[in-house]
C-alpha cells in the first residue's frame, strides 16, 4: 500500500505457521507490542490490536494453500495499522476468501456478524473476518496474486477508537 | 507487560461471581470443557443474579467466546427467572462492545462496564476539577520529596511505576531529576492522561508511558518494576488494601513500594489556628462520607506491613508556606476549598452555614500563609518497603 511505513513482519513457511495452534497467539502478542509502544496509550492499543490480529492468524490458520511462505505484516499509515497476510493457497482456499471478500461487501454487516456469532452448530468460517470488520471497523481487502498465492489486508484505525 | 499467560477461572458463592481473567485462545470447544464445568456448577448454585466478571480477562477468541455465549443462552432458556450480568471493564478495550450482543438477544443478560462505580467519590477525582489541585500539590511536595526518594531506594537506571500518576507532573520531575531508565504511569482518568501526555509531549519527554488503566487491577504482569510509585491515592480508595496487594504483585522481589498519604486532620496554621483547625478536622470527615481515608498517612506502616512488605521506612515531612513563594501554598488551598467546600460539600447536602464556616477554614489558612508573620502547613507521610525475595 502506498504511503505506508512497514513496521515489523515475521515469516515462516505456511506448514511450520499451521503446525502449531499456540502461533496465532503468540504471533499476534508479539507484533501487537511491538507496534503499539508509540501509540498514546501502548497498553489498550496493544490489547485490540492483538485482539483483531490473532482473529485474522486463526483464519489463516484453517484456510491456505498446502506449502509456500507465510507472512505477516504490520505497517504504519498515521493513525492506521495496516495488517498483511501473505499466502499461499489453492483452489478451495481461494474460494473461501472470495466468499469472504463477498460478503464483506453486503449492507448490514453487524447483523451478518451478530448471527455469525450466535449461530448454533459449527462456527461460521469467515467469523473472525466478520468481526475484525465490524468490531474494530478494519478495512479488508483480498486478492489474489499469481503464483498461488494469496494477500488479505486489514487496515485498523484502533488510535482514539478505544476511548 | 504483555498479558502472556492463559486463563484463571474462579468462583466465589458469597457474591455469587464467576470471575475469568487472563487469556482465553483455545483451537477447540474440547479445551474449553474444564471452564466450561465449572462455569455451569457455579451457575446451577446460584439464585438471583449471577456475575460473570471478566473485568481482566485480556484475551478471548471465538471459540471461546461461543462456548461461553452457548453455555449463558441455555441457561438462560431453562432458568428465566436468573438474571445475568456479564461485568466488563473499559481497560481491555474490546470486551465490551463483544458482549453487548449477548445482552440483545437475550432478556435475562445485562452487560455492565464497571468502572464507572468503583468507589463513591470517584468522579470528583477523575473530573478536571482535580487537576489544578494535583499541579500545585505536586510542585509543592517534590521540594522534600526530591530528596527524599533516593533515600527509599530510588537510583538512575531504574525502572519505575507510578500508579495512579494523576496529571502526571510527578513521573515528569522523576525522569527529569533522578534519571530512571523507564516510567509507566497508570491512572483511571482519560482527562488526567490526556493533559499528562499533552505536557510530557510539550516538554519533549519520552521514556514515560502513560496508561489507562484501574489500579485494582492492573493489566501488568507481576514483577516488572524495581520502584513502583502510588502517591496520595491509596487514601481515596475505600480498599486501600487491594490497590496495595497490586503494587506488591508488580514491584520486583527486592524492589520497593513508595507510597505517600495524608493526615488532613493535622493540617494546619497561625495565625487563626482554631478555625484552620476546625475545618481541616471537617474535611476529614466529609472524605469519610464518600469512603475515603485521607487520615491514612500514619496508618502507612501497618497497610505495609500487612501486604506482606519487608524493611518498612517511614518519613513524613510538613509542606509550608516558608517552602517557597507562599502565594503557590495558597494557591493550593484555594483549589482544596474549591472543590471540597464546592462540588463535594454540595453533593453531601450540607447547609448553606455549614458551608460559609468550612470555606473560613480554608481562607484563614490563605492568609496564615500570606501573613509576614504567619505558618501554615500540610502534612504528608512518605513510607516505602520492600517486597522480599
Ligand atoms: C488524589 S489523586 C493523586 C494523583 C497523583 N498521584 C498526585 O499525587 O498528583 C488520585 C488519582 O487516582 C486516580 N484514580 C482513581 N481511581 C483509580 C483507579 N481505579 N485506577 C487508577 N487510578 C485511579 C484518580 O484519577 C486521580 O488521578
Amino acid at each position: 500500500m502506498s504511503g505506508t511505513k512497514p513496521l515489523v513482519e515475521i515469516s515462516m513457511g505456511i506448514e511450520a505457521f499451521a503446525s502449531e495452534w499456540l502461533h496465532c497467539d503468540r504471533i499476534s502478542s508479539y507484533l501487537a507490542r511491538m507496534v503499539s509502544h508509540n501509540r498514546t496509550d501502548s497498553l489498550l492499543y496493544a490489547n485490540l490490536l492483538s485482539s483483531a490480529l490473532n482473529e485474522l492468524l486463526e483464519t489463516a490458520f484453517a484456510h491456505h494453500g498446502p506449502e509456500g511462505n507465510f507472512s505477516c505484516r504490520v505497517s504504519r499509515l498515521g493513525d492506521s495499522d495496516v495488517i498483511e497476510l501473505d499466502l499461499p493457497c489453492d483452489d478451495m482456499t481461494l474460494a473461501f476468501y472470495r466468499d469472504a471478500a463477498q460478503r464483506l461487501t453486503q449492507p448490514d454487516l453487524a447483523g451478518i456478524y451478530h448471527s455469525a456469532l450466535f449461530s448454533p452448530g459449527k462456527p461460521d468460517p469467515h467469523l473472525g473476518l466478520l468481526e475484525v470488520a465490524v468490531d474494530y471497523r478494519a478495512r479488508i481487502a483480498i486478492v489474489a496474486e499469481k503464483g498461488n498465492r494469496l494477500k488479505l489486508a486489514a487496515e485498523l484505525t484502533l488510535e482514539g477508537a478505544a476511548a | 507487560m504483555s498479558i502472556d499467560r492463559s486463563y484463571q477461572a474462579s468462583f466465589n458463592e458469597n457474591n455469587q461471581e464467576f470471575v475469568i481473567a487472563g487469556k482465553l485462545r483455545p483451537q477447540s470447544e474440547d479445551e474449553m470443557r474444564p471452564l466450561a464445568e465449572a462455569l455451569t456448577n457455579s451457575l446451577a448454585q446460584v439464585r438471583g443474579t449471577f456475575y460473570l466478571n471478566v473485568k481482566r480477562l485480556a484475551r478471548l477468541n471465538n471459540v471461546a467466546f461461543r462456548a461461553i455465549t452457548n453455555l449463558v443462552s441455555q441457561v438462560c432458556d431453562t432458568r428465566p427467572e436468573l438474571r445475568i450480568e456479564v461485568v466488563t471493564s473499559s481497560v481491555m478495550g474490546w470486551s465490551t462492545r463483544k458482549f453487548l450482543p449477548l445482552a440483545e438477544r437475550l432478556p435475562n443478560v445485562t452487560v455492565n462496564e464497571y468502572d464507572n462505580d468503583f468507589y463513591p467519590g470517584q468522579s470528583f477525582l477523575e473530573e478536571g476539577g482535580f487537576i489544578p489541585i494535583l499541579r500545585n500539590q505536586t510542585k509543592l511536595t517534590w521540594r522534600h520529596e526530591r530528596h527524599l526518594l533516593p533515600r527509599h531506594g530510588l537510583k538512575p537506571g531504574m525502572t519505575v511505576a507510578d500508579i495512579c500518576c494523576g496529571i502526571g507532573d510527578f513521573a515528569v520531575l522523576v525522569q527529569k531529576e533522578l534519571k530512571p531508565s523507564h516510567i509507566l504511569a497508570l491512572d483511571h482518568s482519560r482527562t488526567s492522561l490526556d493533559y499528562a501526555r499533552k505536557v510530557a509531549a510539550e516538554f519533549g519527554i519520552a521514556d514515560i508511558e502513560y496508561v489507562y488503566g484501574d489500579a485494582s487491577e492492573m493489566v501488568i504482569e507481576d514483577n516488572q518494576f524495581d520502584f513502583v510509585t502510588c502517591r496520595h491515592s491509596l487514601q481515596i480508595f475505600d480498599r486501600p488494601e487491594l490497590i496495595l496487594k497490586e503494587l506488591y504483585r508488580i514491584c520486583k522481589p527486592g524492589g520497593r513500594v513508595y507510597i505517600t498519604n495524608e493526615k488532613n486532620s493535622h493540617c494546619l496554621g497561625e495565625p487563626r489556628g482554631e478555625s484552620i483547625q476546625w475545618t481541616y478536622t471537617e474535611v476529614a470527615k466529609l472524605f469519610a462520607d464518600f469512603k475515603m481515608d485521607v487520615e491514612l498517612g500514619p496508618k502507612s506502616r501497618r497497610y505495609l506491613a500487612d501486604a506482606g512488605f519487608e524493611d518498612i521506612l517511614v518519613d513524613s515531612f510538613m509542606v509550608t508556606n516558608g517552602d517557597g513563594d507562599p502565594q503557590d501554598f495558597a494557591n493550593m488551598i484555594q483549589a482544596w476549598e474549591n472543590v471540597f467546600a464546592g462540588e463535594m460539600a454540595r453533593d453531601r447536602g450540607d447547609s448553606p452555614e455549614f458551608i460559609a464556616r468550612f470555606r473560613q477554614g480554608f481562607q484563614d489558612q490563605i492568609y496564615a500563609a500570606l501573613h509576614p508573620k504567619g505558618y501554615a502547613g500540610w502534612p504528608i507521610w512518605a513510607a516505602s518497603a520492600r517486597k522480599p525475595t
